[in-house]
């Protein structure tokens, strides 16, 4: 029966596979700024830059934040989403952010020199930690949209958000930002690392979703064969991982500045991409598929 | 008490007479449809049939939207009625990508400043739009100021062909319950343990 469904859009009063159409472009933002913030934040915390922290907050804060704002349908209201942390990831995910704030600010208030500043910007960082894969599990827990839900998506998170940092990291330190405590031949080589598990959870990520039923099959047709193939072999593989991973090899940590910018550009336009699809694809499963009238 | 449907899909005529109660009775604006009835034409030619399926918010026990709503703006009623309040609604749309039935639906900002018939509202959309807010998802409520007073939900008064039928699941006795045994109730999705309170029969 499913065989037969068409994709139906919009309002139209057909049986069939519908495509979400709420959740889109400043969602979108809102997953990238938050994983990208995140991922400077953590990594920052590791390399002890205090700069990279800062930047990390204000990206999670004035990105990720703002973006949630402007998507919201009543914004003054956004402070309720915190009220159900028990059962909504949405509601987890502003707390995570809260906490995050409230730490890595204390952190960058500290003088430095101080003891306490490890303790509280590793608190800080396991709270950015959870505001860069909680969006993967807030998809995840939605059983109504196949490609959405399986384990993969809150892995693929923390790998993006992990490689948003690092690469915003190595450009902070090319450009003179920032000292890195760590040498900037181990992080090029880390960055190399996880561009290529990207590809890999991507490449597994599409194997599995094809097996997750007809919807799944109608989301994964229209990111390689519909409407989105060329943004996603073009932009969020072509461009985001394998021009990345490519320059990122043989430029290595001596590249120019403006090899690195270009490599910054090139992954963050990638990681903008692929979740951007990923929520774009989201079909529902038809409601009678299983229903014989 | 536990408030469902029966939904006979052999009676229906799609003849979408539920839709535009639901619409009266609601008074939503342009392009927001609580309940709507969608075809499909199954078979070859020429031996093609059209058939309807009328589908609304399913008011589930183990409702997804209410456990993704992050404000507590959906919540449920000991009636087992799913019911959104608007004061308390962010417009995260989270319950929408939530929901497996696609049955939600947000109200984009400014859309109550339009009706029918452009910037001009008749009387009747002046005095309904004040019961909704932009910025916010709704859905049916199963009519739950009729219900309250005993009367039928819109669409149930309203069907010709007596398609839908209201009343309590868990009295063994009432017609919903009689009909979904007699002739196999089937819900929407079943798979997902939702447990819808809307009934079909094949």
């Amino acid at each position: 029966m499913s065989k037969s469904m068409p994709l139906v859009e919009g309002n139209a009063y057909v049986l069939g596979f519908r495509q979400q159409v709420e959740w889109s472009a400043l969602i979108a933002s809102a997953f990238f700024f938050g994983k990208v913030g995140a991922g400077l934040f953590m990594i920052s915390v590791v390399t002890q830059s205090r700069l990279g922290m800062l930047l990390g907050l204000l990206i999670v804060v004035g990105g990720k934040g703002g973006a949630h704002l402007l998507y919201l349908g009543q914004p003054w209201r956004f402070w309720r989403g915190m009220s159900r942390p028990g059962s909504s990831w949405v509601s987890r995910g502003l707390w995570a952010m809260t906490f995050m704030v409230v730490m890595g600010g204390w952190a960058l208030l500290l003088p430095a020199g101080s003891s306490l500043f490890m303790p509280v910007a590793v608190i800080a960082a396991l709270f950015a930690f959870v505001v860069a894969i909680y969006d993967g599990f807030l998809l995840t827990s939605s059983n109504a949209i196949p490609i959405w839900n399986t384990a993969l998506m809150p892995v693929m998170c923390m790998f993006y958000a992990f490689l948003g940092g690092t690469t915003m990291t190595l450009f902070l330190a090319h450009f003179g930002f920032i000292q890195l405590a760590i040498g900037e031949r181990l992080l090029s080589a880390v960055e190399m690392a996880l561009l290529s598990v990207n590809l890999l959870i991507v490449i597994m990520y599409l194997a599995t979703s094809v097996t997750a039923g007809a919807a799944g099959k109608t989301s994964f047709n229209l990111l390689v064969r519909g409407p989105y193939a060329v943004p996603f072999f073009a932009l969020a593989i072509g461009v985001g991982l394998v021009f990345t991973l490519l320059m990122t090899f043989f430029a290595g940590s001596d590249a120019s500045p403006g090899v690195v910018a270009l490599i910054t550009v090139a992954d963050l336009i990638g990681h903008y991409y692929i979740f951007y699809l990923l929520l774009k694809i989201g079909v529902f499963k038809p409601i009678f598929g299983q229903l014989k009238i | 008490m536990h408030y469902g449907m029966v939904v006979d899909l052999k009676r229906c005529v799609g003849c979408q007479a539920c839709t535009i109660a639901c619409k009266s009775e609601n008074g939503t604006p342009p392009g927001v449809m609580y309940t709507k009835v969608l075809d499909q034409v199954s078979g070859e030619y020429p031996n093609v049939r059209k058939q309807f399926v009328p589908v609304l918010c399913n008011h589930c026990v183990n409702a997804p939207c209410q456990r993704v709503c992050p404000t507590g703006a959906t919540y449920k009623r000991d009636d087992g009625l799913v019911l959104v309040d608007h004061d308390k609604c962010m417009g995260c749309r989270a319950c929408y990508v939530a929901c497996p039935y696609n049955n939600r639906i947000f109200l984009k900002r400014g859309r109550l400043k339009q009706g029918y018939h452009g910037k001009v509202m008749t009387p009747y959309e002046a005095v309904k739009y004040k019961e909704h807010q932009d910025g916010i998802v709704e859905k049916c409520k199963f009519c739950s100021h009729r219900v309250d007073e005993g009367l039928k939900p819109a669409c149930v008064q309203t069907c010709p062909a007596d398609a839908r039928i209201f009343g309590d699941l868990d009295d063994p006795n009432s017609t919903v319950s009689r009909l979904i045994r007699s002739r196999g109730g089937v819900q929407a999705l079943s798979d997902d343990n939702t447990e819808p309170s809307v009934y079909y029969l094949s």
